[in-house]
């Protein structure tokens, strides 16, 4: 784990193969103001920012195709065992709510996709939801297939940004 | 306060040097055909898909908030400039957005290829693609022949090679 000197916001990396996952805290008012900037009502935006997202970097550098579906992955938090909330749950969850179409669909697509196949040299951005509180700790385990063979890993440690940083 | 402000001005602010491109251009096993499209760029022009055949396309997947997306538009508007003469074309089509939102972005990523619109996002699903950018070379029959997932640098000879490669003899010959 890292921390940005100027940001103050914690940075964790997982590598295995030539694959990367990057996860970098996002603060609930950075979410609150992409959301806001996109039409959605304050109260929905809120919801989504406190949902505890990160920036997620998702690279295949290695030798071998990677497939992953967010699914069968796993949210470990104080001894429960949870699922992430992916594009599909977001869409099912904010169906009801008076969200503008162009709203909808910029936040479903800046979400990292569900499923995904990446060959040696593809990658993803976007953002991961875990849906827990601000400041929460959690470990995060992964369900991988490498060149057709399945890999499970675990990130520990992972802390859901809080709802403000400390002031210096 | 100040912090909030830091952070948002860091939101939009994001070097795009820090991010590094992906490599390749993958081959899409028994080359589909690319789904047809008709969209309006932002200049209202209409495009077809059908209307390029005989030319190789390069079609990017992009939205203006897309971190990766931006980055590669400077090497994309280079390829562009250097390859539009000799029967390559890029077209980048917008996910979600409106006219307004990408003629501001033109500001700071001024590039001249035609940025098409699917505002209601229907284009983009028959394509099959899953996050943006995700970027297709499709040869001038209309089949789809390689796949790039991640941003590129698209003014890399070896990619474009690839690319000139699949132009019948008398195009490539031009160069």
């Amino acid at each position: 784990m890292e921390v940005g000197p100027s940001t103050g916001l914690k940075t964790w990396e997982w590598r295995n193969q030539g694959i990367s996952l990057r996860l970098v805290q996002r603060l609930p008012d950075q979410t609150r103001a992409y959301l806001l900037a996109r039409g959605f009502p304050a109260p929905v935006a809120d919801e989504v920012a406190r949902a505890c997202l990160f920036g997620s970097m998702f690279r295949n550098d290695g030798r071998k195709p990677l497939d992953f579906d967010l699914n069968d992955w796993r949210v470990l938090h104080d001894g429960q065992v949870g699922l992430m909330m992916t594009r599909e749950r977001w869409d099912e969850r904010l169906a009801a709510r008076e969200v503008p179409k162009t709203g909808r669909i910029a936040f479903h697509w800046s979400l990292l996709p569900t499923r995904q196949h990446f060959e040696p040299g593809d990658y993803n951005w976007g953002m991961t939801s875990y849906g827990l509180p601000p400041g929460s700790r959690f470990d995060l385990e992964l369900n991988l297939t490498v060149g057709g063979e399945p890999l499970r890993a675990v990130i520990p440690g992972l802390e859901c940004a809080p709802e403000k940083l400390p002031e210096n | 306060m100040r912090k909030t402000l830091f952070f948002l001005l860091l939101l939009v602010t994001m070097p795009l040097q820090a991010i590094q491109p992906g490599k390749g251009l993958t081959e899409v096993p028994g080359h589909p055909q690319a789904p047809d499209f008709t969209l309006q760029d932002i200049d209202g022009n209409i495009h077809r898909l059908a209307d390029y055949r005989g030319k190789a396309l390069i079609v990017n997947f992009w939205a203006t908030w897309c971190p990766p997306c931006r980055a590669e538009m400077p090497s994309m508007e280079r390829a562009w400039k250097k390859e539009r003469s000799n029967g390559i074309v890029i077209l980048a089509i917008n996910v979600g957005e409106d006219e307004d939102t990408i003629f501001q972005f033109t500001a700071d990523y001024p590039v001249t290829f035609p940025l098409l619109m699917d505002q209601d996002s229907e284009v983009v699903g028959p394509w099959g693609v899953r996050g943006l950018p995700t970027t297709y070379v499709v040869d001038p029959a209309g089949r789809i022949v390689y796949r790039a997932i991640g941003g590129r640098e698209w003014d890399d000879p070896e990619l474009l090679d690839k690319v000139r490669a699949l132009l019948p003899r008398q195009e490539a010959a031009k160069q």
